[in-house]
């Protein structure tokens, strides 16, 4: 794997790591973090996320990575993945969606 | 083959049929883009008739519990739980929806096996449950798109709009009673709607008439196999067919991992225990658009490390999408890949845009 690709990855794993443990905790959900596709919906279908779950994790997610998100944003919880696409974009001052 | 009970009106409307595992399904109807468009624009109407219905009275609910992975026993009234079965070994076997439906519950299943199939391995839990196999004496249709609410709301008045999602409710549509599940699987608005079969002809005219003015099209399978797809939900006729394990697939969340006992537990999660090895993973090209297909193989540098296991065209994308399953060093959205012949493969976070359905407000209805 070349130096450039494996920074990526370990970038972006970091984030999930850190997402998911704080999802597991924060919902009291009964996966291991491997258990959780990075693809896996939030919010319907899926984990089945409500309101309240998602101020949750949008707390989470604003404590965890000092990021700020906007309260109508809720594109971004479609999945662990949108969140992690949103971390990395904000860190690098890339206009988020 | 088990057809349609509406089937002569299906050919009216210039359906085309294909037999998928002993069940004649309607593939499409027009062109494809034409199709697609009317559900992420408009609204799209789908026969689902294909699919095997069984329902039990609310106290034999332990019937389904043994065939879901999901647990039955939880369901609230009202609601739908989107759960799968798997065979023996633990591998896929059926996509389901189970719903706690007013003293009894309904499972609606999309299978890789025969009709015969699935009633063995469900009749075999417990023969003396009291099931009712309803696969030919009702239908189900799927009402998905941008305008579905509106079309919804025309035929059973604004109520309608309080359904949350993953819930069931009986709605009465001239004269004849219509279990609307708020439910689909296209990240539009999603309506299916399940009547005995001597009401379906009356019911899928309503249907058009009701969504005629809000650009309603009668939609075939292999369209909505597509909006699946780019709108990820699961799709046991491309991906589960071919990975068939649902670890690889990401389908955990469909399993009840502390629950009871159901058909393929152990082998489950005997390779639960053993770690994954591979994952699925979204994936665009920036080449031509027949440059992601089936079977191509993803390189970083010369190592192969992906191999694509469906793929279909997305008009929003404007370019081909697919799933790919890569080695789980390199299973992360966001990376670039190559094939051999030089076009280039990026790796994406699914769905890859946000449907427009979501940026409607309940207060804009």
């Amino acid at each position: 794997m070349d130096k450039k690709l494996k920074a990526q990855i370990d970038e972006r794993k970091a984030i999930i790591d850190t997402l998911k443990a704080d999802l597991i905790t924060r919902l009291n959900l009964s996966y291991r973090s491997e258990d959780l596709h990075e693809d896996v919906s939030l919010l319907g279908s899926g984990l089945g996320l409500d309101s309240l779950d998602a101020l949750e994790v949008v707390l989470g997610i604003e404590n965890s990575f000092k990021v700020k998100v906007a309260d109508d944003n809720i594109s971004i919880l479609r999945s662990i993945n949108s969140i992690v696409d949103y971390v990395i974009d904000y860190r690098s001052g890339r206009e988020v969606v | 083959m088990r057809r349609s009970p509406i089937r002569e009106l299906l050919a009216e409307r210039g359906a085309s049929f294909v037999d998928r595992n002993g069940r004649e399904i309607a593939c499409c109807f027009s062109d494809f883009e034409q199709e697609y468009a009317a559900v992420r624009d408009a609204v799209g109407l789908t026969d689902f008739s294909f699919t095997n219905r069984f329902r039990v009275a609310e106290e034999g609910l332990d019937v389904f519990d043994r065939y879901a992975t999901g647990s039955v026993a939880n369901i609230r009234f009202g609601r739908i739980l989107h759960t799968m079965a798997v065979d023996a070994d633990g591998y896929l076997e059926s996509e389901l929806y189970v719903a706690n439906d007013d003293e009894q519950m309904i499972l609606i299943a999309e299978s890789l096996v025969i009709d015969e199939a699935v009633v063995s391995a469900i009749g075999e839990a417990d023969p003396a449950a009291g099931l009712e196999n309803i696969s030919e004496t009702t239908v189900l249709f799927g009402l998905d798109g941008f305008n579905a609410w509106a079309v919804a709301k025309t035929l059973f008045g604004p109520d309608v709009l309080g359904l949350p999602y993953m819930s069931i409710e009986t709605y009465e549509l001239n004269g004849a009673d219509v279990k609307v599940l708020r439910a689909g699987k296209t990240s539009e608005f999603g309506y299916m709607f399940l009547t005995e079969a001597e009401n379906g002809v009356g019911v899928w005219t309503a249907i058009e008439e009701a969504g005629a003015p809000f650009g309603l099209k009668p939609i075939g399978f292999d369209t909505h196999m597509a909006l699946r797809l780019d709108g990820r939900f699961f799709n046991i006729h491309e991906e589960g067919a071919v990975v068939r394990d649902p670890l690889l697939l990401g389908l955990q969340w469909m399993v009840d991992i502390e629950g009871d006992d159901f058909r393929g537990r152990d082998p489950l999660m005997a390779r639960r225990e053993k770690g994954l090895t591979h994952k699925t993973i979204g994936v665009v090209t920036d080449g031509p658009k027949d440059a992601l297909s089936p079977g191509d193989q993803i390189l970083h540098g010369d190592e192969v490390v992906a191999e694509v296991v469906t793929s279909a065209l997305s008009p929003t994308l404007n370019t081909r999408i697919g799933l790919a399953l890569f080695g789980i060093e390199y299973a992360y959205a966001g990376l670039t890949f190559n094939k051999r012949d030089g076009s280039r493969i990026h790796t994406v976070s699914m769905p890859p845009f946000t449907a427009k359905s979501l940026t409607i407000r309940l207060d804009e209805m």
